[in-house]
């Protein structure tokens, strides 16, 4: 179900007409259904490995806490993707079809489950937990790794083992890629690892920890949520307060002016600059590095506003993360304005154990290099991404080596800084085209036509125009909430001012005449 | 309650609730019909007092005319319904307005409107011309092609498009809303955006109708469909009494090779089958061929101004001496 979508409109309405309305354990219970009916509406058999991150993470979460959960309850809660798939296979719902395959896997399930659980149960108290994090870090990866990556390295693997003259024949499996996949893994990671470090305390109720995992406003693109920040708000009753009431209707309304009007009319000149068979020229080079930026942010900074106004008319609060990307001095500027939350997950879970910037230089450039590709990986199983995070890593390292480019980040005030703005601004839109690109040849391409300002081709400045009239608002809403560091601070804006300003949103998201384009991180 | 709703959010509201009231309360003539891209069965007829005004309005690009409700005694009142090709390059150099020079040059008191809207098929002439029949027309001149039936197909599902009460469509239902829809896509859309952009992984709407209109099922498609409108455009005009005279198209397919013939594409056949008491034809073929008519058009389909005085010519003469005006009088 989309967050642009008159469907979403009714469900979120519906959902937050019965949430007021009932107990604590009530809403619990409604955010559980109405979830997994959300993620359900792109694809039911899916809900079985939601449902499996769920089970694994409730489990290993105790344990690493040392709470043993009978072996009965283990059993049963291991048993739920078996039997949702069963109900899907039997019932036939939306026409999915359940192969015999996925039966076969969700039917393993409780049995290395069990074997799993109560094998590490008898390891000595002190290596106990490390065992259940390893364990809640390896089944989800490896959830991840077959959902999202396993045809890639399979089909790398094969061009590699060419590349030696062998011709290996093993054909690609058909896989899914379930939607949502790389943040409620990322989100379940964090949790074990939390826990861990004691950073956040296991949830025994599974009601609470379920709701928790799936809560449908950040389920499908994030942000990615630690336990101490969201898991605490579901601990308790959400309490009513005309703020958030307000605050969440104008997130959604900002969300949706950047995805429908920003975002979706950007990608109509993105989608043609970067389409393989379009002959392309210097003047659209340009333009489609721009539209693309402008149709990334605003789609998935708008994805990240709906989300935040939905979860904050349920009275929850979801962290930010986007803080006028386009504003930063530079690439470390960049990524804590950028996914923040995905930022901070890579800082705390994979650049700082890997050591961080504290074991000298070289090895600090190696963790930074490889955080980044891991990052850059994360967003999809191409090539491009990894060349796309190493890309980002290595600016990261020229910053932080050449000393007038380190100051230049720094600059707070004045030409400086509008030169270091720039100066980034043209590092992340060539990091835009590795990105947007199919191909590094694309890519290859992209930089040819960049010195093709005489040639023919299909004019690119009345376009711009269109470019203009759909990011020139944006600009000048970030512009004006620059000092707030979140457009939703508009609110302390006159009221008149702020009237004309959601009739002018409103009715530019109305008319837009972009048809829907589906979120660009559904498929991360 | 009071606390929930902000007061930016009524202004706001005030604002927009305010902007639909004043579309609906003072612009509803020309908002009339605006979003049925000519299938509205009003929409350009303005009557004001004892006068009728022919104004650009719901997807009718009328010339703007004037005239009164009901004929002057003794006035024959004739009215030409076509598309492009009878609308002529200006409103004098049409044949319709020729035709009334030139009858009154004959001392018959005659006045003739050009009802004539570019791209209307045979399915939106004949919503206009019931309309014009309200008017007590004398005679009533149709102008058949078949050029046209992709544009009404095309216009019928985009006047079509927020039809219903699905959820989808609500905010359609603004006027306000709709308007700025339809400016941006025709203002911004069409003009910032090329070709290639707009119909990407569409085919291009010129392209399309070029395409379907070289597929010869398409084409007796529309020959048919041309041919049932015409049915009941002739039943209309019948059922009031009104001559109705059919001029069949004809296309100059090739302007360089002057040697072939025109092309009627079918249309006179059409119009000869309705021929009875009241229906007339006049194949422009017949009135073109014989002189140098590939002079007489400025493309394949649309004639210059002495096209247009030839086949004025030819409905005078043809009008004068079938009787058609002598039966009026």
């Amino acid at each position: 179900m989309s967050f642009i979508s008159w469907q979403y409109a009714l469900f979120l309405m519906a959902v937050f007409a019965v949430y007021w309305g009932v107990p604590h354990r009530g809403r619990l219970l409604l955010l559980l259904v109405s979830s997994y009916f959300f993620y359900g509406v792109w694809d039911v058999r899916f809900l079985a490995l939601l449902a499996t991150s769920t089970v694994i993470d409730y489990l290993c979460g105790q344990a690493i806490a040392g709470i043993r959960v009978s072996t009965g309850k283990v059993l049963a809660l291991a048993c739920t993707p078996l039997a949702w798939l069963g109900i899907c296979a039997v019932t036939g719902v939306d026409g999915k079809i359940v192969k015999p395959s996925m039966l076969i896997m969700a039917g393993c399930l409780p049995v290395i489950l069990l074997a799993l659980y109560g094998g590490l149960w008898s390891l000595p108290e002190a290596r106990r937990p490390k065992a259940f994090m390893l364990l809640s870090i390896g089944l989800n990866l490896g959830q991840l790794m077959f959902f999202k990556y396993f045809n890639f390295f399979a089909d790398s693997a094969a061009h590699l083992l060419q590349t030696f003259g062998m011709n290996p024949n093993w054909t690609l499996l058909s896989i899914i890629l379930p939607v949502g996949i790389s943040f409620y893994t990322f989100q379940s990671i964090a949790y074990a690892v939390d826990i861990y470090r004691k950073k956040a305390t296991p949830e025994t109720d599974f009601l609470t920890f379920a709701a928790f995992l799936s809560f449908f406003p950040q389920l499908v693109a994030g942000p990615i949520e630690r336990a101490k920040d969201l898991l605490t708000q579901f601990q308790k009753p959400a309490v009513w307060s005309d703020e958030n009431f307000h605050r969440g209707l104008r997130l959604i309304l900002i969300g949706l002016f950047k995805k429908v009007f920003v975002g979706d009319n950007c990608a109509l000149l993105a989608t043609y600059a970067f389409a393989k068979d379009t002959q392309l020229n210097a003047g659209w080079a340009v333009l489609g590095a721009l539209a693309f930026a402008f149709q990334i942010y605003g789609d998935f900074s708008g994805y990240t506003d709906i989300a935040r106004g939905s979860a904050r008319l349920l009275g929850i609060q979801l962290n930010h993360n986007f803080h006028h990307p386009y504003f930063a001095t530079g690439p470390s500027d960049f990524w804590q304005r950028w996914h923040i939350t995905l930022s901070a997950w890579f800082r705390d879970y994979v650049y700082i154990p890997l050591g961080g910037n504290r074991q000298g230089n070289l090895i600090t450039t190696r963790n930074l290099l490889l955080t980044m590709a891991l990052a850059g990986l994360w967003h999809g199983a191409a090539w491009t991404f990894v060349i796309w995070g190493l890309y980002h890593g290595l600016l990261l390292v020229i910053y932080r080596s050449v000393p007038p480019l380190e100051k230049l980040e720094l600059a707070q005030t004045g030409a400086r800084k509008v030169l270091a703005i720039l100066l980034m601004s043209v590092f992340t839109l060539i990091g835009w085209v590795i990105f947007r690109a199919s191909s590094m040849e694309q890519v290859g391409q992209w930089f040819a036509a960049l010195t093709m300002w005489h040639g023919t081709g299909v004019d690119w400045v009345k376009p711009f125009g269109w470019l203009a009239l759909h990011a020139i608002p944006l600009i000048l809403l970030q512009w004006a909430t620059m000092k707030a560091r979140d457009e939703v601070e508009m609110g302390l804006w006159p009221w008149p001012v702020r009237a004309i300003v959601y009739g002018v949103m409103f009715l530019a998201i109305a008319t837009s005449s972009a048809g829907e384009q589906e979120f660009i991180y559904f498929q991360f | 309650m009071k606390r929930k709703l902000t007061a930016a959010f009524l202004l706001a509201l005030f604002l927009l609730v305010g902007a639909e009231v004043v579309v609906r309360v003072f612009f509803a003539r020309n908002m009339a019909g605006r979003f049925d891209y000519g299938y509205h069965p009003d929409a350009g007829f303005v009557e004001d007092g004892d006068k009728l005004k022919l104004v650009r309005a719901g997807g009718r690009r009328f010339f703007p005319q004037e005239m009164s409700k009901q004929p002057a005694a003794g006035t024959f009142r004739i009215f030409v319904v076509g598309d492009s090709v009878p609308r002529g390059p200006g409103l004098e150099k049409a044949y319709a307005f020729q035709l009334q020079e030139m009858l009154k040059a004959q001392g018959i008191k005659a006045e003739a409107f050009n009802l004539c809207v570019p791209g209307y098929g045979a399915q939106r002439k004949q919503i206009v011309l019931t309309k014009a029949l309200e008017y007590q027309p004398s005679l009533v001149i149709l102008h058949l092609n078949a050029s046209n039936e992709y544009e009404d197909e095309r216009e019928f599902k985009r006047g079509k498009e927020f039809d219903g009460w699905h959820p989808k469509n609500w905010l359609m239902k603004s006027l306000v809303i709709r308007r700025l829809h339809e400016a941006k896509t025709e203002k911004a859309f069409w003009h910032l955006l090329p070709t290639e952009v707009r119909q990407q992984g569409a085919p291009n709407d010129a392209d399309a109708e070029i395409a379907a209109g070289k597929n010869d099922d398409t084409r007796k498609r529309w020959l048919e469909q041309v041919r049932q409108w015409t049915a009941t455009s002739v039943q209309t005009a019948n059922s009031k009494g009104v001559p109705l005279l059919l001029v069949s198209q004809a296309v100059c397919e090739n302007m360089k090779d002057r040697t072939k013939p025109l092309d009627d594409q079918g249309l006179a056949a059409v119009a000869e089958s309705f021929k009875t008491e009241g229906v007339y034809h006049l194949s422009m073929k017949d009135v073109l061929t014989g002189g140098d008519y590939a002079a007489l058009y400025s493309d394949g389909s649309h004639m210059r101004p002495d096209g247009h005085k030839a086949v004025a010519e030819a409905l005078a003469r043809f009008m004068t001496t079938n009787g058609v005006v002598k039966s009026r009088h």
